[in-house]
């Protein structure tokens, strides 16, 4: 994994506002007790035991409360009693039940990326997990059980792949979701070099697992929907597959130049990073050069992981922020228009933490002041390190700038709650509210450990408004949609997307803190390209918006 | 006369890990490129002086006999702490040498050298507040210099003052102190938002360091912003050639390590010799530092003393071409390349101890006493060069 041995900007002084979102991990008392197997207990021998999964905000039931999807791995030496990926229904009391079972999820294996969308419009959300040696798409019945249709749907690859990055993606506008994978590396137990095998496999003159360096890099792959149950193996004509292989992991599809066709953003991992630009043709062109999004200043790659998207300095654009490995900052990048980038993380003051390798991470408002902030959490990927370089943990913090305002951010080492300074290897995040309460809580996948759910007692009185569309002509989950948010004197858009943050689906709830605006006008852009306005919405409420239809339902939630 | 030492070799595996970034191993290069880690670079170097040490150890043993000279003193000097803190530097072991600066402006408040070189330290390890106090010292202390003015100018790019880094950098654009000022000039215009200024001075960096991929990168980067896509294209284009290059030399020097570690040495030289790009100083001289790394010293001459042709100012290159001589025990030939270097970096104790070594091994005492006393004041606490520097003095009232 790519590391600049970038030393830490030196912290200003503290601003001293309060902040007032408090987050505790209440995944205990939530019912979240059984941990998420990843590799032996102790070490990390293999780099498919270093890289952890993605966890998902899913609400499976309709019932309008956020349930949970949780992946898991497995060990090489075989199964391992309770792993297993494990849906949790919301009992809409701060507490979980585990329905695995009921639902038809058991299983076991290594579980990497998770995507959540109705890819077959019929009201219900469907899962599809990447995963080493094959993936998997669960069709929602709607009736609380899920079916496994991997092969019916035409989604069996040939050989064994090291499917990664996963995301829902409509990218040619006909109202069906289709599907973008990406692939990490080549991978077989028998074949990796051991730990310590070359100078690839060494680390700080540790000996470690091996890669991604000096293993085989693949190509991502997309998959066209047919509207009939079976999708089409369409890399090629759309010419996703025409790019050099690269270690690919997190993909996230938004339409990051508001031309109306989704673009698809692709984090890799010692490779360049890809952005593919839709031509809206079918096509794609890769322009993550171009773009700036796809190597550091310096024209170096960078060990790209996570991906949140979202508006920090709330001018109407989607920017990007892409978390990376230790000795390295995160990217935070302004969308300055036409599809271009500016790299502002010194300028931001995200370069004062350069000391964790970093995963899933996001662009969340999360004490509804109105400005979004940014939250990642750590993990090393190579535990026998920290024996030797103790300045290189193997469990880390979460990570938590809170905004300023003016493009400028301030890191919270404290202040946040008790759960933001508890260190754990974790990797995948989703932002949702899980009580409905009007703010964000956070669930962590930690590796070889129960996950983390972070409730957020959210105190200081900032507005808010929640924003839930039901696409007709555009596919029903508004995957693909950009919602723009006007309160006050900012102007903040946000997008639907099916993946995001490090492999992981996050509420499609669109969540936007108001400050001390009561009102709000929101535009939407549909994923079909459409634009619909809606003037002086009352905030503190969740709106559901179907397309062509307006606001189809307001709900006020019980704090 | 030529006396003859019985030096031990001893060779320090090399490992390269994962993220290092092998490139052009000249100081300059590492305090500029502070974001950038050239480990096997400095690695060698440090190996190199650690042989050097290994030597002086025999030529001492050698030069043991009983003296009624006092033993050299222990106490500190400035120049004992910046010799120190040079060498250190040189490793890369910014910390510790920002401690030996700070002791030699303890000893010497008004030493401006010493700020100096604290200030590259703690720019280095990324204290810019505390750079820029040393740095500021030096201007109180000597007056504007580019130098300081450059270093100046970068940390207010660090600090995303733009107007004062374009103020300062223009300043000493004129003779510019370093190969990336311009660049720097250009990126703090394109940051300002001057993209048409910006542009203009990263043409400039791109034509003083063409090789540079950084330049080219932001050069279409500003390109592009400007709609000048063609142009983008073309500079894109060579970024990609040049971040190639960069990379296969990373590429080369790992197979070439690791070839030299387990091959013999006929299979290592066809790998290794992959590296030998005769219009590449700064591979070459990587290629002549893997040889002597492994002890194939013969190997070496050729590659250093292509380097030493094609950038006679590259203190490394000279350094490692005497060092080369001196294990191959041709010390007529080693002792030019390490005046070279020494006139070079004439704090650079490894240098100065091994060119003194050198005049010695050679019989030419009285070029080595000056040159071994200068060592001496440079390191006091090294036992090895007193011995020898006894010897010398004794013998010097017989002649």
């Amino acid at each position: 994994m790519a590391t600049r041995g970038i030393k830490p900007q030196p912290r200003g002084k503290p601003s001293g506002l309060p902040f007032h979102a408090k987050f505790t991990d209440v995944a205990a008392k939530a019912g979240l007790t059984a941990p998420v197997i990843y590799g032996p207990p102790d070490r990390m021998d293999y780099i498919i035991e270093s890289m952890g999964c993605g966890v998902a905000f899913i609400d499976y039931d309709n019932d309008g409360w956020l349930d949970i999807f949780l992946l898991s791995g497995t060990r090489r030496e075989g199964p391992v009693a309770g792993a297993t990926n494990r849906l949790y229904k919301n009992n809409r009391d701060g507490t979980f039940t585990d329905v695995t079972a009921k639902a038809g999820l058991v299983r076991q294996g290594w579980a990497f990326g998770v995507t959540v969308g109705d890819y077959d419009n019929d009201g219900f959300d469907d899962i599809f997990v990447s995963a080493w040696p094959q993936n998997y798409l669960y069709r929602n019945n709607g009736n609380g059980t899920f079916t496994d249709v991997t092969e019916a749907a035409g989604l069996i690859q040939a050989g064994n792949r090291w499917g990664t990055g996963c995301t829902w993606v409509d990218y040619d506008r006909d109202g069906r979701l289709d599907l973008f994978i990406s692939h990490y590396v080549a991978f077989d137990f028998d074949k990796i070099p051991i730990t310590g095998k070359d100078p690839a496999c060494n680390y700080k003159g540790v000996p470690v697992n091996c890669g991604p360096r000096g293993l085989t890099p693949e190509r991502p792959m997309l998959y066209h929907n047919n509207g009939d149950g079976t999708f089409t193996d369409v890399t090629a004509k759309s010419k996703v597959g025409a790019v050099q292989p690269g270690y690919g992991l997190t993909a996230v599809a938004a339409d990051l130049d508001g031309d109306g066709w989704q673009e698809i953003y692709v984090a890799s991992d010692s490779t360049p990073s890809l952005l593919f630009k839709n031509r809206g043709d079918g096509t794609f062109d890769e322009v993550g050069l171009e773009s700036g999004l796809s190597v550091n200043e310096d024209g170096r790659e960078q060990a790209g992981m996570g991906i949140a998207i979202g508006d920090f300095d709330t001018d109407g654009q989607l920017d990007v922020l892409k978390t990376h490995f230790a000795e390295d900052t995160a990217a935070l990048y302004r969308n300055t228009g036409h599809l271009e980038f500016e790299d502002v993380t010194l300028r931001a003051g995200l370069g004062v933490e350069p000391r964790y390798v970093s995963w899933g991470d996001g662009i969340v408002d999360l004490d509804n002041d109105g400005l979004p902030d940014i939250f990642w959490v750590t993990g090393s990927t190579f535990p026998e390190v920290e024996r030797m370089h103790p300045e290189l943990p193997h469990k880390g913090p979460r990570i938590l700038f809170r905004n300023l305002g003016g493009g400028k951010f301030e890191e919270l080492l404290d202040g946040a709650g008790p759960a933001i300074n508890e260190v754990h290897a974790s990797r995948g995040v989703a932002f949702g509210d899980f009580d409905n309460d009007g703010d964000i809580d956070i669930l962590i996948m930690n590796i070889n450990e129960p996950p983390s759910l972070l409730r957020n007692d959210s105190r200081g009185g900032g507005h808010w408004l929640k924003v839930k569309l039901v696409g007709t002509q555009s596919n029903r989950s508004a995957i693909g949609a950009v919602v723009t948010v006007i309160y006050g004197d900012r102007k903040q858009s946000q997008a639907v997307m099916a993946a995001s943050s490090y492999l992981s689906v996050s509420d499609r709830r669109l969540h936007f803190g108001l400050g001390a605006a009561a009102t709000a006008d929101i535009e939407i852009m549909w994923p079909t390209g459409a634009r619909e306005t809606l003037k002086g919405l009352k905030a503190d409420q969740l709106i559901t918006v179907k397309e062509g239809a307006g606001v189809i339902s307001q709900e006020r939630f019980s704090q | 006369m030529m006396r003859q030492p019985a030096i031990s070799l001893r060779h320090r595996r090399l490992r390269p890990t994962m993220d290092q970034t092998l490139g052009a191993p000249s100081i300059e290069r590492l305090l500029l490129d502070g974001w950038e880690t050239t480990n096997l670079g400095m690695a060698l170097v440090r190996f190199s002086f650690l042989s050097i040490l290994l030597a002086l150890a025999s030529l001492a043993a050698q030069a043991q006999q009983p003296s009624d000279k006092p033993q050299p003193t222990q106490q500190s000097s400035a120049d004992a702490h910046i010799s120190k803190g040079t060498q250190l530097l040189h490793d890369q072991l910014y910390e510790a040498a920002a401690k030996e600066f700070e002791q030699a402006t303890a000893l010497e408040p008004n030493n401006a050298e010493a700020h100096f070189e604290d200030a590259v330290c703690l720019l280095a390890l990324g204290r810019n507040d505390d750079a820029r106090a040393q740095f500021e010292q030096v201007e109180k202390l000597k007056g504007s210099s580019r130098y300081v003015t450059y270093y100046l100018g970068r940390l207010d790019l660090l600090a995303n003052d733009y107007p004062s880094a374009i103020k300062r950098l223009n300043a000493v654009a004129a003779t510019p102190p370093f190969p990336d000022t311009y660049f720097h000039l250009g990126v703090a215009y394109v940051s300002s938002g001057d993209t048409e200024k910006g542009i203009a001075w990263l043409e400039k960096a791109v034509k003083l360091t063409p090789t540079d991929y950084r330049a080219h990168y932001r050069l279409a980067r500003a390109y592009s912003s400007a709609g000048r896509e063609q142009d983008a294209a073309h500079e894109y284009a060579l970024y990609n050639q040049y971040l190639n290059q960069h990379k296969s030399t990373e590429t080369d020097a790992r197979a070439c390590s690791e070839a030299l570690r387990t091959q013999s040495a006929d299979a290592a030289h066809d790998v290794c010799q992959h590296m030998f790009d005769p219009n590449d100083p700064e591979k070459l001289t990587l290629l002549g530092q893997l040889y002597g790394e492994a002890g194939q010293f013969p190997q070496a001459l050729d590659p250093l003393n292509q380097a030493v042709k094609l950038d006679p100012d590259s203190y490394e290159a000279w350094h490692d071409l005497g060092l080369t001589y001196f294990r191959l025990e041709k010390y007529a030939d080693a002792r030019g390349p390490l005046e070279k270097a020494a006139r070079l970096r004439p704090q650079a104790y490894g240098t100065v101890v091994m060119l003194g070594a050198t005049l010695y091994m050679l019989g030419d005492d009285a070029a080595a006493l000056p040159v071994l006393e200068h060592a001496h004041q440079l390191n006091p606490s090294d036992e090895q060069t007193a011995a020898i520097l006894d010897k010398l003095r004794a013998e010097q009232p017989k002649k």
